[in-house]
């Protein structure tokens, strides 16, 4: 399995960024996320750049999960540059490839900095004029599903195509892709399994503590 | 304690590219009444013993008959059936679905606590109860097997339902670690019923089952259900 890159677990800590409210890091992101289609030259992406720098700093979140973060997106943003190099210049290709670059950090920087239990409720909150649509909670649990998700998925295509390596198989895309399709179903089935196991499916609105209400058997029990 | 009632629970499954739909039977009919403290499974791969484990918080719901837990049916309440009975799987880190431990153990407490400084407070105090602070803020992809195996348990009993139910929980662990989870085990207020090939881990009961085919071929006493499970290895 993969270490821990950004994406991966909240970084306990008491900085100015940890402390911010919920919603100002969503629209920090959310800015980040905007800046490509305002931006007409490759300034503005690249001082944001050394702003989400200087918050990873100001966070003191461990380089080496940045780097680590980074290392795996690297090969899809050499094609990406080459193929808009090639189809437009070299400026626009620089320019996708940051606002790429800042959105992956703004948004690892995150959850590294929200423990995911608040990024649930922010969302429980957000969703919350939906709820006659859609539980705010199954939304809430599906969000952080896929938090813990991603780098799982990661670890399992590594450990496949280090198999496929090691059956000489490495240059076949079926022997890495088919094996990693059928291990993230296996796990879905296994996630979705536990989730059901533990309640946490099951309709809210059944929920009301009463004679048969959670903990009373326990205190029964023994 | 927690009373488990199976009342000719029989489940079937559908055989793929079947004409007319034919169905098989993997498990019983079975019918039985625990009310011990401790309950042992043991049987071969594939003897029925996750399927009888998955009926007791309705993972799984009988094609036929009825399975109850202290009277309430699985099919019916199986919402309320999940607060009161947790499930272990062997393998602990499909179990814990969040980040870190004590995330975990947050999501657990979500429904109990809404307030946010009260879920912190009881998650802490799980954690401190089950020797696992330390490890609380720690990726679940970090821990070794033991930890993730003490975690998971730490999660499904946040909520202290009053039936814990283990499948093979000491299959990833080494014997250090399988002391440790046996330990913690024998410490719970909670019934257990656990699943196990661990035969060591088998005695440690006040019943023991053994599966064999879709069926219970012996209920009783530990020591003997151990002797009759080897009998019937020997014998295939």
């Amino acid at each position: 399995m993969n270490g821990p890159g950004l994406f991966t677990a909240h970084v306990p800590g008491t900085s100015v960024v940890h402390r911010m409210p919920l919603w100002l890091k969503l629209v920090g992101v959310l800015v980040v996320g905007a800046t490509p289609w305002f931006a007409q030259s490759v300034w503005p992406l690249a001082v944001t750049t050394v702003v989400l720098v200087g918050v990873v700093l100001a966070a003191r979140l461990p380089a080496r999960r940045l780097v680590r973060s980074m290392r795996g997106l690297l090969p899809v943003l050499v094609v990406l540059l080459a193929f808009q190099w090639w189809s437009r210049d070299l400026a626009y290709a620089v320019r996708v490839v940051l606002g790429i670059v800042n959105a992956f950090v703004a948004a690892g920087i995150l959850t590294a900095t929200t423990p995911v239990t608040d990024l649930l409720d922010g969302v429980v909150r957000a969703a919350r004029p939906l709820r006659r649509v859609v539980d705010p909670e199954v939304v809430a649990l599906t969000l952080g599903v896929v938090v813990r998700s991603v780098p799982w998925v990661a670890g399992s295509f590594s450990s496949v195509r280090e198999s496929a390596r090691a059956r000489g198989l490495d240059r076949n895309p079926r022997a890495v892709v088919v094996p990693t399709v059928v291990h993230v179903v296996a796990f879905a089935r296994s996630t979705g399994e536990a989730l059901a196991a533990r309640g946490l499916t099951d309709p809210a609105d059944d929920d009301a503590p009463g004679p048969d209400g959670p903990g009373a058997s326990s205190r029964s029990a023994g | 304690m927690t009373e488990v009632r199976l009342e000719a629970a029989t489940v079937t499954v559908p055989v793929d590219g079947s004409p007319g739909q034919r169905t098989r039977t993997i498990l019983g009919p079975v019918d039985l009444v625990l009310t011990e403290s401790r309950v042992t499974v043991i049987g071969a791969n594939g003897s029925g013993k996750s399927t009888l484990l998955r009926l007791l918080n309705g993972l799984v719901t009988p094609t036929s008959g009825t399975v109850t837990v202290d009277a309430l049916d699985t099919v019916r309440h199986g919402a309320r059936v999940r607060r009161r009975v947790a499930f272990a799987f062997t393998d602990p880190i499909s179990q814990l679905v969040m980040p870190t431990g004590r995330e975990d153990v947050e999501l657990s407490l979500r429904r109990l606590h809404r307030s946010r400084t009260e879920r912190r407070a009881a998650a802490e105090r799980v954690l401190e109860r089950f020797g696992l602070a330390p490890l609380a803020d720690q990726s679940v992809y970090d821990l070794s097997g033991g930890e993730r195996q003490l975690m998971a348990l730490a999660v499904v009993l946040a909520t202290e339902p009053g039936l814990l139910v283990l499948d093979e929980p000491t299959t990833l662990l080494d014997r250090r670690n399988t002391l440790r989870l046996r330990s913690l085990l024998d410490s719970l207020p909670q019934s257990v019923v656990v699943a196990t090939h661990d035969l060591e881990l088998a005695l440690h009961a006040d019943r023991t089952l053994v599966v064999d085919e879709g069926r219970i071929v012996f209920d009783g006493e530990p020591a003997t259900a151990v002797e009759r499970y080897l009998a019937l290895s020997d014998a295939t």
